[in-house]
């Protein structure tokens, strides 16, 4: 394929901006008359209100409002309304450690923080449940009264006959694994501007990664019209899935606004972001695998509970989305996927980078090498004989498009050095690799999957493109102007993004899913089509020429065969100053459903275009002090066509980063009574420069897939298989078996002893 | 209670009345104005609110406003000339070390420091020297090739 602009590693449109300061994130706005709000948070995780005193807060000088439940509408909220569950203010109970139980808006920070300290709240302490197995245990003590038990939805899927292939199985592996809460860490804290002004509207400026969405979700909870809420986003700083559900924020800051007839910013410290900005689902996964004696995997069995925390937000959607690419993974022809959700009280869950995947992957894949082990078979020929194939139809009813899943696993095992190492290396090293599977363009899951863009030119040949896609950092903005400046023949300096407000954006779904390079990407592609046809009438009216002669390139303009090249501003100066005949263009794309597609039967149906890729690892293991060292990792995974190098690299190696901190290092703590002991950097460790080891990034492309130039979305690909790849190798390493991630020093030091101890 | 400050920030005088537990990072945001410097932890945890106070890397959320009476502060906005990049802010852009760019700002300028003290830093002293600096985004590959990167830059003559 050539292209001028596509398949470019070029800088981000928006890097200038941002490495001098210019960029505005949401906090860096400033207002006339702006107030700052905050919230007072539930110091206990389980406990009954027995009385709020504000009168204090109320008299404070330079106190403009202070509103507890009753001040605010009465309506409960959850990302799916079914499941509505939360107050905008805990009205009789509160659940978790950091729930909202009152607001104040004041002139200024000091005040406010002193107003929050003269709420008296009476709490009379309930049972805490930190533990789904507590949780779960007949007569515990319910987290929301009036429901049957903490365990609160459930799934089951089932494809062929797993007791049956279970019997034919040569061998059959089984284990439990567990995985904890873990936060996204966005260096840019959750916060929010509301204006509710005197025409009703309300305008809220906040990190959105789904701002249409969210624009419903506040209008539902506030029971407003929707055509009164307005969205506007500034630069973000990181999304990981943490800004896709509204943050009851929202609408504190709107009652307060309207209260006080002022904007009400609020900001969470980082304290707040990480005991209330939500986390990583949990899961806790037992797993049965089976195959016959030549390695063909037969049957998979996952019974799998997911600590949803003390609210509804994506729990289901998650776990559905887990028994998808648990279903497609190598296509295993008998499948059957139980999961279910309990209500613990801890933070709740949501949407986190890999949406339940990394867990799910992380069983799957460690069990892999499991039933190698125990076949006495090397991991990567099991692993052979059952890759997934281009154009299969999975026995689960996933359709395959383009795959380059052998690709992919032999480019890693050849770079991580599989063959010399495995099994052979330097006493305490080892290797170790995993596979997955994910959505590369969202997925059906609302009943529909599309996605509009508008491109207009400016009197000069500027391109502004208007379009859905939000960037959270990963890069959508370039991504788009690199595929409108491709197919518009303009320079991508001339493309200008607009993504940012609610009023101006056609009406989306939000980046989520790995989505917006595909979906978002099409229709930009559709517009940017629409756009070139008129350009090329225009053209070839002012060249005096057949518009199928009519070449465009980097902003110039010329006939086929001639020499005489315009500036593309020629020509639209010309159409525009002499016709009045501006130029744009409109595009949608709709990814239509399949034939008897209905929601709760669909399964991986929902995925337009599965994306795959593989993991190497080589890390050596100190048995005195338990310290894994990752010394390198290998990704390499598909991308269709890499819409941009460095950017796609980039995706890789900041998810591998957040693969290996989900592996070794990550893991919200908490104490018996609820409360999250670790809500700082230096409790709560990320990986820092020093932690991350040598990193390679792999971009594979493939054919097949239905994205914009054939690409496919690799936003959250790369922390999928970065923990098995981890666990394998350190069973490589050192000969024990870890089951739960964060795989610490202590659980290394443990196992050791255990291996020792059966030894002797 | 307010005291007068006298500060420069990017070669600017400021005069200013400023409360005695205000720190330097509030008062380059609230009072100054310069959003570029950014607030990620308050904590002196994560790097993001990095300034040069006389030309030393310090968490500006840790540094109480008055300690800087009479110092110089740089903040991102000063770096580079006019419409001219630093060569450190080139090297970011180039090698595409910038992702949501929050942690940029701070990281820029910490590289900046290093580069003025050890302008050939070998892989292990990048490492060491943007430590305090964390990134959600990139996995830090990207930004050791924009220091590496920088530091040719740096010695290839690039005026600052």
């Amino acid at each position: 394929m050539k292209t001028c602009i596509v398949r470019k590693g070029l800088p981000r449109i928006d890097a200038i901006p941002k490495v001098s300061g210019e960029a505005q994130y949401t906090v860096d706005l400033k207002m006339p008359g702006l107030l700052v709000g905050k919230i007072l948070r539930s110091p206990h995780a389980h406990a009954r209100i027995k009385s709020i005193d504000t009168s204090a807060a109320k008299a404070l000088d330079g106190v403009l409002a202070v509103i507890t439940a009753e001040d605010v509408p009465e309506n409960l909220f959850a990302f799916y309304q079914w499941q509505a569950d939360k107050h905008i203010l805990c009205t009789d109970r509160v659940r978790y450690v950091g729930d909202e139980v009152a607001a104040v808006a004041a002139m200024d920070d000091d005040t406010a923080e002193a107003a929050l300290d003269l709420i008296k709240v009476e709490y009379e302490a309930l049972p805490v449940i930190l533990d789904i197995d507590e949780a779960m245990k007949p007569g515990a003590q319910l987290i929301h009264e009036g429901k049957e038990s903490n365990s609160t939805w459930s799934v089951d899927r089932l494809f062929g006959d797993p007791d049956k292939a279970l019997a034919e199985c040569d061998y059959v592996v089984e284990g439990t694994y567990v995985t904890h809460q873990l936060a996204h860490c966005c260096l840019e804290v959750s916060n929010c501007i509301a204006k509710w002004d005197k025409r009703d509207k309300l305008t809220i400026w906040t990190n959105a990664q789904a701002p249409h969405t969210q624009r419903q979700e506040v209008a539902r909870v506030l029971g407003i019209p929707r055509r009164n809420v307005r969205i506007i986003n500034s630069t973000m700083g990181g999304g990981f899935g943490s800004k896709l559900v509204m943050d009851m924020k929202l609408p504190i800051a709107s009652v307060l606004s309207r209260l006080t007839g002022r904007p009400v910013r609020i900001v969470n410290t980082r304290s707040e972001e990480f005991t209330t900005a939500k986390t990583r689902y949990p899961y806790t996964l037992h797993l049965k695998t089976g195959a016959t004696k030549d390695g063909k995997i037969l049957v998979r069995d996952l019974t799998l509970i997911g600590d949803n925390g003390a609210y509804h937000d994506k729990g289901p959607a998650t776990i559905n989305f887990s028994s998808m690419m648990f279903g497609t993974l190598y296509n295993v022809p008998n499948i059957r996927f139980h999961g279910e959700l309990v209500y613990t009280n801890k933070a709740m869950g949501t949407a986190f980078r890999g949406f339940g995947n990394p867990q799910v992957t992380f069983a799957t894949e460690s069990q892999i090498d499991e039933l190698a082990e125990k076949m006495g078979m090397d991991p990567l020929e099991l692993r052979r004989r059952n890759v997934n194939h281009p154009d299969e139809t999975a026995a689960c009813g996933a359709e395959v498009c383009g795959c380059a899943m052998s690709e992919c696993m032999e480019l890693a095992a050849k770079e991580i050095g599989w063959e010399e190492k495995r099994g052979k290396g330097a006493p305490l090293r080892g290797v170790g690799l995993a596979n997955m599977v994910h959505t590369g363009g969202g997925g059906r899951f609302y009943g529909f999957n599309s996605a509009e863009a508008i491109i207009k030119l400016s009197d000069e040949g500027t391109v502004t493109l208007i379009t859905s896609a939000l960037d959270m950092g990963q890069g959508a903005h370039t991504a788009m102007a690199q595929i409108a400046a491709e197919e518009l023949g303009v320079r991508l300096e001339d493309i200008n993004v607009l993504s940012h407000d609610t009023e101006l954006t056609p009406y989306d779904l939000g980046s989520w899913g790995s989505r917006a390079t595909f979906m978002n990407g099409n229709a930009v592609l559709a517009a940017a089509e629409d756009a070139r046809q008129s350009l090329v009438e225009a053209a070839a009216e002012m060249l005096e020429a057949d518009p199928a002669d009519i070449l465009v390139e980097e902003s110039k303009v010329w006939v086929k065969g001639s020499h005489e090249k315009h500036d593309l501003s020629e020509v639209v100066d010309h159409t525009v100053n002499e016709h009045g005949e501006p130029i744009s263009g409109i595009g949608r794309f709709v990814d239509h459903l399949p034939e008897g597609y209905t929601i709760p039967t669909a399964f991986a149906k929902n995925i337009p275009c599965f994306s795959f890729g593989t993991q190497a690892v080589e890390v050596e293991v100190d048995p005195e002090t338990g310290q894994v060292n990752v010394l390198r990792v290998v990704a390499a995974h598909e991308t269709g066509t890499t819409i941009n190098q460095t950017m796609a690299e980039g995706q890789l190696e900041g998810s591998m980063a957040q693969g290996i901190g989900f592996a070794l290092m990550e893991r919200l703590v908490h104490d018996d009574e609820g409360r999250i002991v670790n809500d700082r950097f230096l409790d709560y460790k990320i990986p820092n420069i020093g932690d991350v080891p040598e990193m390679k990034a792999y971009c594979v492309e493939s054919v097949g897939t239905r994205g914009p130039f054939g690409a496919k979305g690799i936003g959250e690909p790369g922390l999928v298989p970065t923990a098995p790849a981890i666990a394998n190798a350190i069973y490589d390493a050192i000969g024990v078996r870890l089951h739960e991630v964060p795989m610490t020093r202590e659980q290394i030091i443990k196992a050791l002893k255990e291996k020792r101890a059966s030894e002797t | 209670m307010k005291r007068e400050l006298h500060i420069r920030v990017n070669g600017d005088e400021y005069h200013l009345l400023v409360e005695t537990h205000r720190t330097l990072l509030e008062v380059i945001r609230d009072e100054i104005g310069l959003t570029g410097t950014k607030n990620g932890c308050g904590q002196g945890e994560c790097g993001a609110c990095t300034v040069l106070l006389d030309g030393e890397p310090v968490n500006s959320c840790l540094v109480l406003a008055h300690e800087a009476e009479g110092h110089d502060v740089l903040t991102i906005e000063g770096l580079g000339s006019g419409d001219t990049l630093h060569p450190v802010q080139r090297a970011f852009v180039e090698t595409g070390a910038i992702q949501c760019g929050y942690c940029t700002p701070g990281m820029v300028l910490t590289a900046k420091a290093l580069l003025d003290h050890n302008p050939t830093p070998t892989r292990a002293e990048i490492l060491e020297g943007l430590k305090g600096n964390l990134c959600r985004c990139t996995g830090y590959v990207k930004i050791v090739e924009a220091v590496e990167a920088a530091s040719c830059l740096l010695e290839g003559g690039e005026i600052e």
